[in-house]
């Protein structure tokens, strides 16, 4: 076909222009939908707390992923510090995933039982009390703000629309399954039930008595990376 | 004179010939150079997709002649790692740590493994270089809460502390009131030669190696679990309680955090990273233990 045939009739141009483009498509987009390989199963992943939930949406509000990736990627010298490389299931559940590209600070896909509670508590108060060299800024209103969750419902109906399977269970019962993880020492057999016996119940702020925007990133942060049973797992051929 | 233009061909468009000066658009040929470049591009492409994975199938993908992979590579670092340590790391395995600690080789060896080990796991809350922070012991003095010795430092590791300092006012299930309270951190205050009140730490002191009970692991004279005496009788060391007369605090010194501590407990832990494992943190192996231990004990000039 010469060139000039081409360029002279716009509408064979056009098609041929978006029969180009689509190779790149098709090769490229595609088989992510069907490979073994990327959407392998793996046990344990579940869709998030409600805490946890409000968490992560603090830790997008405070642009915390601006500094924080995660994503531990297949080298030694990331598994050997963070553990084991991120798999594409443990982010199934994100919207948007926050895999993140820049690492200011450490790598938290799997932050999760790392450190206490306490020691997250004092570190968004004041990193430098306890990694004096760190650039990081102090979150001390965190502790101060107590947590709007009137709205968890509706965030949770969200992400059931694009895709995170939430039972009707799981969004009727939302403010009391937040409410039971928060709250030490109250009565989470529901919780558990419905989002399984890993989750992690703690006085996350150090203030029994309040429900705290702390609390929510902290049950965040203990819940990342740790939802995997890798001692179950085994890599599919890649 | 300016060079003639050689003549070259042109795409046979024309435009605004109207006025006798068509516009034309040559057809020149592309640079030799940026040519070739282009087909050994495409070359290139051919060999790789021959040597590495590279398209999509319905069933999984090309996985090319070398069947390389980057996590068979990260499989293959980390073997490759594992046995240039193996030679050491067996040792390591079986030797005591005494024995580590007399072989400066195997030493040095240890003591960087275990500072790496330390980094990850222990500066989160020891800080860098184990300098420490309020709750957190510092590990760079000669004060222990519960030894220093290379057996004692490992067990710590291994297996975990807690402490059990408990409340005392009765707000705090404790059975002590506010006045009571007050006497007794006048009292510890003294023990540390801070300012005092004299007659309340009188006072304090009566509770503190009675009623109270406080001598039963601080020792008569506050000195600790692991210094002190009840009575004439050594106290259990693995209790952990704090030498109160040196000036060195956990959960600083003033009045008001005396106070604090007396009045609401303090139940610090330190979580068990090996056999005594309880799902903080990673679990480490015995090796990396061993190694930790090593350093740690290094860190405060290993004097016990």
């Amino acid at each position: 076909m010469k060139h000039d045939t081409i360029e002279k009739s716009i509408p064979l141009m056009s098609i041929l222009v978006v029969l180009v483009i689509s190779i790149g498509g098709l090769v490229e987009i595609v088989p992510l939908f069907y490979l073994d390989s990327v959407i392998e199963k793996v046990e344990g992943m579940r869709p998030y707390t409600p805490l946890e939930l409000k968490g992560r949406d603090i830790y997008l509000r405070e642009g915390c992923y601006n500094c924080h990736s995660q994503m531990i990627r297949p080298f030694r010298d990331e598994t050997e510090r963070y553990g084991h490389y991120s798999l594409a299931a443990e982010s199934q559940y994100d919207h948007p995933f926050q895999w993140g590209s820049k690492r200011t600070g450490p790598d938290l896909a799997r932050v999760g039982g790392k450190y206490s509670s306490l020691w997250h508590q004092e570190h968004m108060r004041r990193p430098r009390n306890l990694v004096p060299e760190s650039v990081m800024p102090n979150y001390p209103w965190l502790e101060k703000n107590s947590l709007d969750y009137a709205d968890i419902a509706k965030r949770m109906e969200v992400m059931q629309t694009i895709g995170v399977p939430y039972s009707a269970s799981m969004i009727q019962n939302a403010v009391a399954d937040l409410e039971a993880q928060a709250i030490p020492d109250s009565e989470s057999d529901a919780l558990l039930e419905r989002y399984g016996d890993k989750v992690v119940l703690d006085d996350f702020d150090g203030d029994a008595k309040r429900i705290t925007e702390l609390d929510a990133l902290v049950a965040y942060l203990q819940m990342l990376g740790t939802l995997v049973d890798f001692s179950a797992y085994t890599a599919q051929e890649r | 004179m300016a060079d003639e233009k050689k003549p070259v061909e042109t795409t046979g468009h024309q435009w605004d010939d109207d006025e006798g000066y068509p516009l034309k658009e040559y057809n020149n040929p592309l640079p030799k150079w940026w040519l070739y470049t282009f087909y050994a591009t495409i070359v290139w492409a051919v060999i790789y997709w021959v040597f590495f994975p590279a398209w999509p199938t319905l069933s999984g993908f090309t996985k090319g002649t070398l069947g390389w992979s980057q996590y068979k590579q990260l499989d293959e670092e980390i073997a490759t790692a594992k046995a240039a340590q193996k030679p050491f790391d067996d040792q390591l395995a079986k030797m005591s740590l005494k024995e580590i600690s007399q072989d400066p080789r195997l030493l040095q060896y240890a003591i960087s493994g275990g500072k790496a080990v330390f980094g990850d796991n222990c500066a989160p809350c020891h800080g860098s270089g184990g300098i420490g922070a309020k709750g957190f012991p510092t590990l760079v003095d000669d004060d222990w809460l519960y030894g220093g010795s290379l057996a004692a430092i490992h067990e710590t590791i291994d297996s975990g502390r807690t402490g059990a300092m408990p409340a005392h006012l009765e707000a705090h299930d404790g059975s002590f009131n506010t006045a009571q309270v007050e006497n007794l951190t006048d009292y510890v205050l003294s023990l540390s030669n801070q300012p005092h009140d004299a007659a309340q730490a009188f006072k304090g002191k009566a509770l503190f190696n009675g009623e109270a009970g406080c001598n039963g692991c601080h020792g008569d004279l506050g000195n600790g679990s692991l210094k002190g005496t009840m009575e004439g009788e050594a106290l259990e060391a693995s209790v952990g309680a704090p030498n109160l007369t040196d000036g060195i605090w956990l959960y600083g010194g003033s009045r008001k955090a005396i106070n604090q501590s007396i009045a609401k407990g303090r139940n610090g832990k330190m979580p068990a990273w090996g056999s005594g494992f309880e799902g903080f943190g990673r679990k480490l192996d015995p090796l990396s233990i061993k190694e930790v231990s090593l350093y740690v004990h290094t860190l405060s000039g290993g004097s016990f």
